[in-house]
């Protein structure tokens, strides 16, 4: 199972799959005993964080949806109506549509740095630059994995600084490059 | 009366010595858990949380007496990685082709070297045992941070029981709402890492390659010494962990890097010479719990960066001045 599987297992449970995609996932799942066991740990990931862990009995997701993927007598269909033999609580769907995460092409152009002589480390004088600054917060985008600027070049410099930041996360240590490879490049 | 005296001071002496032992615990559970995230072997999947986005991560470190190695890959969307040895930071964005490779400034184990400066930073947070409960069908101790002013976040922690590795983090406003949070949904502790499970999935072929090495350092005690750039205020109990300089491979441009900590939370202050024209964040701006504040001065983007709340990083911000200031 690669990679790519692991994110079509995600979408999965984001409710991202339709036709084609879909149908690949699920006849994945009929037989890979590893897709399934990933399946359900992104399932409990995704209840986990939604907070559904209390409420919900203990559930053998990828059990479930072999049986019914069982009572299913074909898929070459394309339709949008596969995603119901998917047993989830229609709550669950609701919450989890709205944390989609975008797989998306963008640039988190991260600039690399090069090392300096020293005789090169303290401040010289300047050329006079001609730079323009930008106060361009928006506050729409106030939450989420995206820095909330929208000059690229500034955003560039952020995740930069980010990265470099990262190594002195404190109590997040463990966890703290998360923010690195889940940034949001879709906008 | 006297009787009374007598029963509250005995309930002080039991009450008392209790809740300093609690704390004790506490601390040293939180000094354990960074022990642990640096010497064990673990592979694990797990979700981190920003506002409405949501993210399934892989991690992977393996540490033995030579090497210590950690993996983490997206799983959602692009399949960026970042891969940390012992010196060196590789970041890989596929979407971009781009591949960054950091020496580590300080060259020594991680995740953060911060949490072996703890014990500073007891007078600044209160430190508690919480309840036990599951986390990925692990039991966990909850450890409840909670700070003395509203300069920094607080947290809440689950912590492995057996291992003391953590296993969820919830990183708290004002004490009550959740910024951010990251929890393991399945970890295997001790688990047999294999040098093939640490390779990137991505060649390099065809991608864009920028090195960096930061200064040694004894170099970067030179520039300590003599940088010109003054803070005028930080929170209390930060103080300066670690400072080097590097130059941008794209710009040339010089940027110094400043940390500074309380032992818990901290803030880089970075500033990069301008020798052209570019734009530059005026202001605030965040990323999940992590907030920025910039501002140009002479002729120097200056770019506060931490996990700590905004007016905190604009506070900073505002209290930074070049040395030569009032001379002119």
């Amino acid at each position: 199972m690669t990679v790519n599987y692991n994110e079509q297992l995600s979408a999965l449970v984001d409710g991202e799959l339709r036709g084609e995609q879909l149908e690949h996932v699920l006849d994945l799942l009929k037989t890979d005993v590893q897709a399934q066991q990933q399946l359900q740990r992104y399932q409990h990931t995704s209840d986990v964080l939604n907070g559904f862990t209390a409420k919900l009995h203990p559930t053998n997701l990828s059990a479930r949806l072999a049986l019914a993927l069982e009572d299913e007598p074909s898929y070459a269909v394309r339709s949008e109506s596969k995603a119901k033999v998917l047993p989830f609580p229609s709550q669950l769907w609701k919450q989890v549509s709205g944390l989609a995460i975008a797989a998306s092409v963008g640039a988190l152009a991260v600039v690399g740095v090069m090392s300096q002589p020293e005789n090169q480390l303290v401040s010289a004088p300047v050329q006079t630059a001609a730079y323009e600054v930008v106060n361009d917060v928006h506050p729409q985008l106030a939450s989420g994995n995206r820095w909330t600027v929208s000059e690229p070049e500034v955003e560039e410099r952020l995740n930069t600084y980010l990265v470099d930041h990262n190594e002195y996360a404190g109590a997040s240590g463990v966890f703290s490059y998360a923010r690195v490879v889940s940034y949001d490049a879709g906008q | 009366m006297q009787k009374a005296r007598h029963i509250i001071f005995s309930l002080c002496l039991l009450i008392i010595p209790f809740s300093v032992h609690a704390d004790e615990n506490a601390m040293q559970l939180l000094q354990s858990m960074g022990t642990a995230a640096k010497n064990l072997n673990y592979d694990g999947v797990f979700a981190y949380q920003s506002g409405n986005k949501l993210q399934s991560i892989r991690i992977i470190h393996r540490a033995d007496e030579r090497d210590e190695i950690e993996r983490v890959l997206s799983l959602n969307g692009a399949a960026r990685e970042v891969i940390r040895t012992n010196d060196l930071v590789t970041c890989i964005y596929p979407e971009g082709k781009r591949i960054h490779v950091n020496r580590r400034p300080l060259g020594r184990g991680f995740p953060s070297d911060l949490l072996s400066r703890l014990s500073s930073a007891t007078d600044y947070y209160k430190v508690t045992l919480g309840v036990e409960s599951r986390v990925a069908d692990r039991l966990a101790q909850e450890l409840s941070i909670t700070p003395i002013d509203n300069y920094r976040y607080g947290y809440r922690l689950w912590v492995d029981k057996a291992s003391h590795l953590l296993l969820k983090s919830e990183l708290l406003r004002d004490n009550k709402d959740v910024l951010e949070t990251f929890a393991f949904s399945s970890v295997t502790i001790n688990a047999d890492i294999t040098d093939e499970m640490l390779r990137p999935q991505i060649t390099g072929h065809e991608m864009t390659w920028n090195r960096s090495d930061s200064q040694s350092p004894n170099q970067n005690t030179a520039i300590r010494g003599l940088s010109v750039w003054k803070l005028d205020w930080l929170p209390e109990g930060f103080v300066l962990v670690a400072q080097q300089s590097r130059l941008k491979a794209n710009t040339g441009n010089a940027v110094e890097q400043r940390v500074y900590s309380d032992g818990l939370s901290s803030v880089s202050v970075f500033i990069e010479q301008i020798h052209a024209a570019h734009n530059h964040l005026k202001g605030g701006s965040n990323m999940g719990a992590i907030n920025a504040f910039g501002t140009i001065l002479h002729s120097h983007f200056v770019t506060v960066v931490g996990e700590v709340p905004a007016h905190t990083v604009e506070k900073i911000g505002h209290g930074i001045r070049h040395g030569n200031e009032g001379q002119q």
